[in-house]
C-alpha cells in the first residue's frame, strides 16, 4: 500500500522513528559502556562521570590480563562449558524421545500428555524438590545441575507437535521395511524437526549458560565445581574480589577492582551474545510456537 | 465426503476395539522407550508434590517425610501470623503487579509502533537489538544495576544532577527498590514480550488494512480496530499466564539485588521461602508457605483463565 505522506504523517513518523531509535540507544548503552569500561585507564574512569561513548584514558588490556589468569575464573569457564555441553545434551535427548513417543498412536497417549501437562501446572514447590534431590544425593554433586531440569514438558510437547506435523507416508515404508521405531526417529523422522530441535538447544544452551541459582543451592559449599556464574556473583554482586586483586598492592587494588568488575562482565557474557544473532532465528520461532516460554 | 465420513468411523472403532493386549504388542517398544521419561517424571515432578506433607509436619531430613511429627496447620498460622506477613505480601502483589502490568502495556505500545516502521532496515537493527538484553544472565544483570546505582553509579549521577536527590546508594533506601527492579526488568524483557505480539501481527491481512484505509479510517483508528483486535486473543492468553504466575515474582533478580536493609520493600515470597528454607534449614515452614504460593497461583490461574473464557472467548485450557 502506497500512503501520502500529510505533514500529519511525516511528523509522526520523524517521532516514531525517534522514540525507536532512543529505545534502542537505551538497550545498548549500558553494554557498551561496560564494555568501553573494561579496556580503560582505572585512574582516569573514577574521575569520568556519565555513560562512556568510547574507552577513556590510555586503553589497557591490565583488567583482562588478570581476569583471564585467575584460576577461578578459569575454572568457572570450564564447568560452565561442561555444564552446558552434557546438560543440552542429555535435556535434549530425553526431550526429543519423549515428544516421539507422546506423538504415536498408542493407549496410553492421552493419560501420559494428561501426566505431563498436570507438572507443568502444579510442582510441588523449591523446598520437596530440594528435598528429594538431596535423598538423590544431588547436594554438591556436578549432575544436579544435569539432570533435575532435563525434561521440560514445554519442550517436549514443542517435539510431539513437530513429530506430529511429520506425515505418517514417510515411515510407512520404513515400517514395511521393518524398521523398529528408534530407527524410524533417528534416521527418518529426526531430519524432518531439525528446527524444533534447534530450538529447543538454543534455550537450553541459554538459560544453561546465564543459570547460576541451582549451582548457588546444590554447590554452595563445593567452588571446585561452581559455574562461571557463581564466581561472576561473588565479583560483581558480593563485591567479593579478594581472590581477583590478593596479589595486587592494597592501594591499587580498589581501582584495580572496579576494571576487572567490567573485564569479567565482558567475558561472561561476550560468548552468549556472540552467539545470539544466529540464535535470534529460533528463540523467536520457539516463543512464536509455543505461544509462550513458560 | 460419505466415503471420508465412513473411513473415519471405521477409523474410530479401530482405535477404541484395540485391545490392550493388542495395544501392547503392537507398541511395546514406544513403551518402552517412554519408560525413562515417565520415570523421571514421578520421580523429579510427582515426588515433589506428595513431599508437600512436610508442610504439614515439623520437618527434619533425617527422619523423611513419614517419621517427622505432624503439626497439622501450625507452619501456616505461623506464616500468617508472622509481623513480616503483610509486608510480604503487599510487596508480591506490587512488584508483580507492577511488572505485569507496566511490561504488558510497554510491549504492545512498541509493537504498535514497530507495526508503522515500513523499512525493515530500520525495523530488523531495531528489533535484534531490543532483544538483546534478554540473552544477558541475572548475575550481570544485577551486577550493572549495582554498579550504576551506587552512590557514584551513572544512575545515581543523573538523578542526583536532574533532580536534585541526596547522594547515596540506591539499593540501601527502600523506597527506590521497586522502580529499580522495575525499570531493569523493562529494560531486560521489553524486546522479548513484544515478540509474541509482533507474531501475532504478521497474521493480518493486508487487504483489511487497505480497505479500512480507503473508507477514511485514519491511523489511530486502524490501529485500534484492526491492529488491536488482530492481538487481543494474544492478550489475553498472555494475561491469563501472567496473572497465573502473579505470586512468581522471578525471585532470582530480587535474591540477587536485595539486601537486609530493604527488606520492607524487596522482600517477596519466594526470596521469604529461600531464606527460611535453605538458609535457616525451616523446611516444614517453607514448604507451607510454598505450598501456599503455588495454590493461591493455581486459584489465579484457573480464575483469569475461566473469567478470559467468558469476556473475550479465548482461553488457554
Amino acid at each position: 500500500m502506497i500512503e501520502k505522506l500529510t505533514p500529519s504523517r511525516v511528523i509522526f513518523n520523524i517521532i516514531n522513528y525517534g522514540i525507536l531509535t532512543l529505545l534502542s540507544l537505551v538497550c545498548i548503552a549500558p553494554v557498551w559502556h561496560v564494555l568501553m569500561a573494561s579496556f580503560s585507564d582505572p585512574r582516569t574512569m573514577m574521575a569520568t562521570p556519565g555513560l562512556f561513548k568510547w574507552i577513556v584514558g590510555k586503553p589497557t588490556l591490565e583488567g583482562y590480563r588478570i581476569v583471564l589468569n585467575n584460576p577461578s575464573i578459569l575454572t568457572g569457564y570450564r564447568n560452565t562449558l561442561f555444564y552446558v555441553v552434557a546438560a543440552t545434551l542429555f535435556s535434549v535427548v530425553m526431550n526429543i524421545i519423549g515428544g516421539f513417543a507422546l506423538s504415536r498412536k498408542t493407549k496410553l497417549k492421552k493419560p501420559l500428555t494428561i501426566m505431563l501437562i498436570f507438572s507443568m501446572m502444579f510442582s510441588g514447590g523449591l523446598i520437596p524438590s530440594y528435598m528429594v534431590n538431596m535423598k538423590l544425593g544431588f547436594v554438591g554433586n556436578p549432575l544436579a545441575l544435569i539432570i533435575p531440569g532435563a525434561i521440560n514438558g514445554f519442550h517436549i510437547i514443542l517435539m510431539m507437535n513437530a513429530f506430529n506435523q511429520v506425515s505418517s507416508s514417510y515411515e510407512e515404508s520404513a515400517k514395511l521395511d521393518g524398521a523398529g521405531p528408534l530407527t524410524i526417529l533417528v534416521s527418518i523422522l529426526l531430519p524432518l524437526v531439525k528446527a524444533t530441535v534447534a530450538v529447543i538447544v538454543m534455550f537450553m544452551v541459554v538459560q544453561q549458560w546465564n543459570s547460576w541459582f541451582t549451582a548457588s543451592i546444590y554447590l554452595s559449599s563445593r567452588r571446585d565445581l561452581w559455574p562461571l556464574q557463581l564466581f561472576m556473583r561473588e565479583i560483581l554482586v558480593q563485591n567479593d574480589t579478594k581472590m581477583i586483586s590478593a596479589a595486587e598492592a592494597a592501594s591499587a587494588a580498589s581501582l584495580v577492582n572496579n576494571l576487572v568488575k567490567h573485564c569479567v562482565t565482558v567475558v561472561g557474557t561476550l560468548p552468549i551474545l556472540l552467539l545470539y544473532p544466529f540464535a535470534q532465528k529460533y528463540f523467536v520461532k520457539g516463543i512464536t510456537l509455543g505461544g509462550v516460554k513458560g | 465426503m460419505s466415503k471420508s465420513a465412513a473411513q473415519a468411523v471405521k477409523q474410530k472403532r479401530k482405535r477404541s476395539g484395540t485391545t490392550w493386549k493388542h495395544d501392547i504388542r503392537l507398541n511395546w517398544s514406544i513403551y518402552l522407550i517412554y519408560l525413562p521419561i515417565f520415570v523421571y517424571v514421578i520421580i523429579f515432578n510427582y515426588l515433589p508434590m506428595f513431599g508437600i506433607v512436610m508442610a504439614f509436619q515439623e520437618f527434619k531430613p533425617t527422619r523423611g517425610f513419614l517419621g517427622s511429627k505432624w503439626v497439622g496447620f501450625e507452619n501456616f498460622i505461623k506464616f500468617f501470623s508472622a509481623s513480616e506477613f503483610p509486608l510480604i505480601m503487599r510487596n508480591t502483589l506490587v512488584i508483580s503487579i507492577l511488572g505485569l502490568s507496566v511490561g504488558m502495556i510497554a510491549a504492545i505500545l512498541f509493537t504498535l509502533l514497530l507495526n508503522e516502521i515500513k523499512f525493515s532496515w530500520f525495523k530488523k537493527p531495531v528489533q535484534t537489538i531490543t532483544y538483546m538484553p534478554n540473552f544477558i544472565s541475572a548475575v550481570v544483570i544485577a551486577g550493572m544495576v549495582i554498579d550504576f546505582t551506587s552512590s557514584n553509579g551513572i544512575v545515581t549521577n543523573f538523578l542526583v544532577k536532574v533532580f536534585g536527590i541526596p547522594r547515596e546508594n540506591l539499593l540501601m533506601n527502600a523506597s527506590y527498590f521497586w522502580a529499580i527492579n522495575l525499570l531493569s526488568g523493562l529494560w531486560q524483557g521489553l524486546g522479548a514480550s513484544s515478540i509474541v505480539y509482533v507474531s501475532a501481527l504478521g497474521n493480518i491481512s493486508q487487504e483489511l488494512v487497505e480497505a479500512a484505509a480507503l473508507d477514511g479510517a485514519n491511523r489511530l483508528q486502524r490501529a485500534w480496530h484492526i491492529t488491536l483486535t488482530a492481538i487481543r486473543p494474544t492478550i489475553a492468553t498472555m494475561l491469563i499466564m501472567n496473572i497465573g504466575s502473579l505470586l512468581y515474582v522471578g525471585s532470582e533478580k530480587i535474591l540477587l539485588l536485595y539486601n537486609p536493609t530493604i527488606y520492607s520493600t524487596a522482600d517477596v515470597i519466594s526470596t521469604h521461602v529461600v531464606r527460611m528454607g535453605l538458609e535457616k534449614m525451616q523446611y516444614g515452614y517453607s514448604a507451607a508457605v510454598g505450598l501456599f504460593n503455588s495454590v493461591v497461583g493455581t486459584i489465579l490461574l484457573v480464575g483469569s483463565n475461566y473469567l478470559s473464557r467468558k469476556l473475550t472467548e479465548t482461553s488457554i485450557f
